[in-house]
């Protein structure tokens, strides 16, 4: 009785979302898992393969590197991101008097969506910073740095910084402000410079701040797409494909739906793996208050 | 529980009443009770959307049983990767444009070679919208590539293009074009050039006979063609490297380099670009009203030898009518408007005349066209098509995702010389080892 009648309940409140998750993720999902051992070509499925799609995509040789290339992107950009987005935060919770500005000021990029960024980035680093650096003879500048794989992965870098680091700086403002101000006060009469504050009271005492920030750039870093195909559309010689950008083409370019789907399993569990990973190690370092 | 038995009664009976209308009009067509919305994907090209557009427009007036309305795809995007999701949706559209995708579609779509259209044009430009005795395309223009040039500037540096017809010759036009104080050429990176048109260059050289053509791609994908010791390909390398050696366009491999060439050779400082006719209008436009040519690329110092007096002339597209999710009445407006389009006056007018007037200045492929373009590189073209002086479009074979590898990994290497010779030959060889070989009739 107790039993339906909590059942009920629970449906009561979370009917709605809970269908509309599994009818837009667990379905899809499941779909999607499905055809990986399909031979289906974007239209039907005639088929099973078994493990054939698994076994071609392990021998694509693009996939290896593409998967490399997503490795060093997503650990060069989680650093990068989360050291400037703590640094953005330490300056907008010090007393500087144009704070709040610098708020709104390192939060717009984010607003902006990632194919116009790309868009509008692709053209700095393609045309104005070309033109420029012919002006004032800036050697660094003068071929464009989307035609040259290492520059090009800088270009994404900075770009991805550019667009998240004024988000995650939000989650660090939230775990600054929720340190209460006698334990610092605590600190600073005990004569603890502010390094020595930072590093023993404040981090320590905000690592949860730090396990959502991580983990968000580390999805993130895994799913990048937009940036990726606005930017640098996987140039030069396609040596920038992020791992989405090259599922995406090799299911709907290629028309090879089966290893596209593949893939996209492999990737899930890379992806599910870092992240169980980060958030235990993270988990670790959390104060309970 | 009751209520929603009522619900799905209406619902039923509405839907039986809505058939039966279905049912009534192609039998009395003139009246169209219900106007049907035929979607077609893209404007055929973005080069002539605006005028696309208007001649769409045009149409919609013209009648009042069909709406057709163009619904824009990703541009950045190729076909497939438009068209799957709309299937996928249960939302294709009615009316497709593309040309190598066209055996990835065949089953899909409505064969057309009973249609008025198809009787209308010749059978050697049916053949790439025919898979296994299916007519499942029709062409919508002739196009053509190969060195475009500024007749201005040749004719200030004293070139005349119809002499040009080694590649020693060809160097000696850019260095001419130098000594005139002019740049010679803007060769483009542009990754689709390279992947589609100047590797067709080679496959469209390789034999003399449409079977020899065929047979070079066979071997590719048998992986045993050897480029590297085909006396072909090192005479299409070494003009690539004349090509590179004489460029002096900004290289870019983005797309943007595309805007580029066309500036720079309708501006009057440049002699020569590697093209087709699709820029004709946008030169025209931006040159305020210059004669623009084209030439044959000529791959080897033998001008007797095949193909270096020829261009390649083909059809860039196909339009295929959907058969799995399109209602009978939606397939009768896209082949009536096919059928206005290049069949009617106003159609006709709209197809093949001046850009300035809102034309497509497409060359007509369909008989009985009154009007013809009367631009200088249409004419020309015309002149090399009647000679019989054309060249196959061997890109119309290029499995689905072939010129996308190949443009933008080997050529893009190549050019920017970051791989050799060698490297490029084993790079299109891998490219192609294993692929359908849809021109034999195999499934895509």
């Amino acid at each position: 009785m107790t039993r339906t009648r909590s059942i009920k309940k629970f449906m009561k409140f979370a009917g709605v979302p809970l269908a509309i998750f599994i009818i837009v993720l667990v379905v899809p999902f499941v779909n999607g898992f499905y055809y990986s051992f399909t031979d289906w070509d974007g239209f039907k499925a005639t088929k099973l393969v078994g493990f054939a799609n698994y076994t071609e995509s392990f021998e694509d040789p693009r996939f290896w590197s593409t998967l490399k290339f997503t490795a060093l992107f997503v650990v060069v950009s989680l650093i990068l991101v989360n050291a400037v987005a703590f640094g953005l935060a330490l300056i907008v919770t010090s007393k500087l008097k144009s704070k709040n500005f610098l708020r709104t000021f390192f939060f717009v990029p984010n607003l902006i969506g990632g194919v116009i960024l790309g868009v509008i980035w692709q053209f700095i680093f393609n045309s104005a910073l070309v033109a420029l650096a012919e002006k004032y003879d800036w050697e660094m500048f003068k071929e464009s740095w989307l035609q040259d794989t290492n520059k090009a992965f800088w270009a994404l870098i900075i770009v991805t910084i550019w667009q998240s680091s004024g988000y995650m700086m939000i989650v660090y403002i939230t775990g600054l402000i929720s340190i209460e101000n006698d334990v610092i006060e605590a600190s600073q009469i005990d004569g603890a410079s502010p390094v020595r504050t930072l590093f023993s009271i404040k981090i320590p005492l905000m690592a949860q701040a730090f396990t959502i920030a991580l983990f968000l750039t580390l999805r993130s870093g895994f799913m990048a797409y937009d940036v990726n195909v606005a930017l640098t559309g996987g140039g030069p010689f396609r040596t920038t494909e992020l791992i989405s950008l090259h599922i995406f083409e090799d299911a709907f370019a290629e028309g090879d739906f089966g290893t596209g789907q593949a893939k996209a399993v492999i990737m899930f569990l890379v992806v599910a793996l870092a992240a169980l990973v980060q958030v235990s190690i993270s988990k670790r370092y959390e104060v309970q208050r | 529980m009751k209520k929603s038995m009522k619900l799905g009664a209406i619902a039923l009976a509405s839907t039986l009443s809505l058939s039966v209308i279905a049912f009534a009009t192609p039998a009395n067509a003139e009246t169209c009770p219900r106007k049907a919305t035929v979607t077609m994907l893209g404007t055929i090209k973005p080069e002539i959307q605006d005028q696309f557009l208007a001649t769409v427009a045009e149409y919609n007036k013209s009648q009042n049983c069909y709406t057709v309305k163009s619904v824009p795809g990703d541009r950045k995007l190729t076909f497939l990767q438009n068209v799957t999701p709309m299937y996928a949706a249960k939302n294709a559209p009615t009316i497709m444009y593309t040309l190598q995708e066209i055996p990835d579609m065949a089953d899909k779509v409505l064969d057309l070679k009973t249609t008025r259209l198809a009787r209308l044009v010749s059978k050697s430009l049916l053949a790439s919208g025919n898979v296994n005795g299916r007519q499942v395309g029709v062409p919508s223009t002739a196009e053509a590539f190969g060195l475009l040039y500024n007749k201005k500037v040749l004719d200030k540096a004293g070139v005349d293009p119809s002499k040009i017809t080694t590649r020693a010759e060809l160097e000696a036009a850019f260095k001419k074009v130098e000594a005139a104080g002019k740049k010679p050429l803007h060769f483009s990176a542009i990754w689709w050039s390279l992947g589609a048109h100047f590797t067709n260059i080679f496959h469209t050289n390789v034999g003399k006979t449409k079977e020899a053509r065929l047979q070079g791609l066979d071997d590719l994908v048998a992986g045993k063609a050897n480029l590297a010791n085909n006396g072909t390909f090192k005479n299409w390398v070494a003009t690539m490297d004349l090509l590179k050696k004489y460029n002096a366009g900004k290289v870019n491999l983005t797309d943007t380099e595309y805007d580029a060439s066309i500036a720079n050779l309708a501006g009057g400082d440049f002699g020569f670009m590697f093209q087709g006719n699709w820029t004709e209008p946008n030169l025209i436009t931006a040159s305020k009203g210059d004669d623009f040519g084209i030439m044959p690329l000529p791959i080897s110092n033998n001008a007797k030898d095949y193909g270096n007096d020829s261009i390649p002339v083909g059809v860039p597209g196909y339009f295929m009518i959907d058969a799995q999710q399109s209602s009978k009445w939606q397939q009768k407006g896209a082949i009536d408007f096919l059928t206005w389009l290049y069949t009617s006056p106003a159609g006709q007018k709209r197809v093949a005349g001046p850009v300035e007037e809102g034309g497509m200045s497409f060359i007509p492929v369909y008989k009985g066209f009154k009007i013809e373009p009367k631009t200088y590189m249409a004419k020309e073209i015309s002149k090399f098509a009647s000679a019989g002086k054309t060249l196959d479009w061997m890109n119309s074979y290029y499995p689905a995702g072939l010129q996308e590898e190949v443009g933008k990994v080997s050529m893009q290497q190549y050019f920017t010389d970051k791989i050799s010779a060698a490297e490029l030959a084993k790079a299109i060889e891998n490219a192609w080892k294993g692929k359908p070989k849809t021109w034999r009739g195999e499934a895509a």
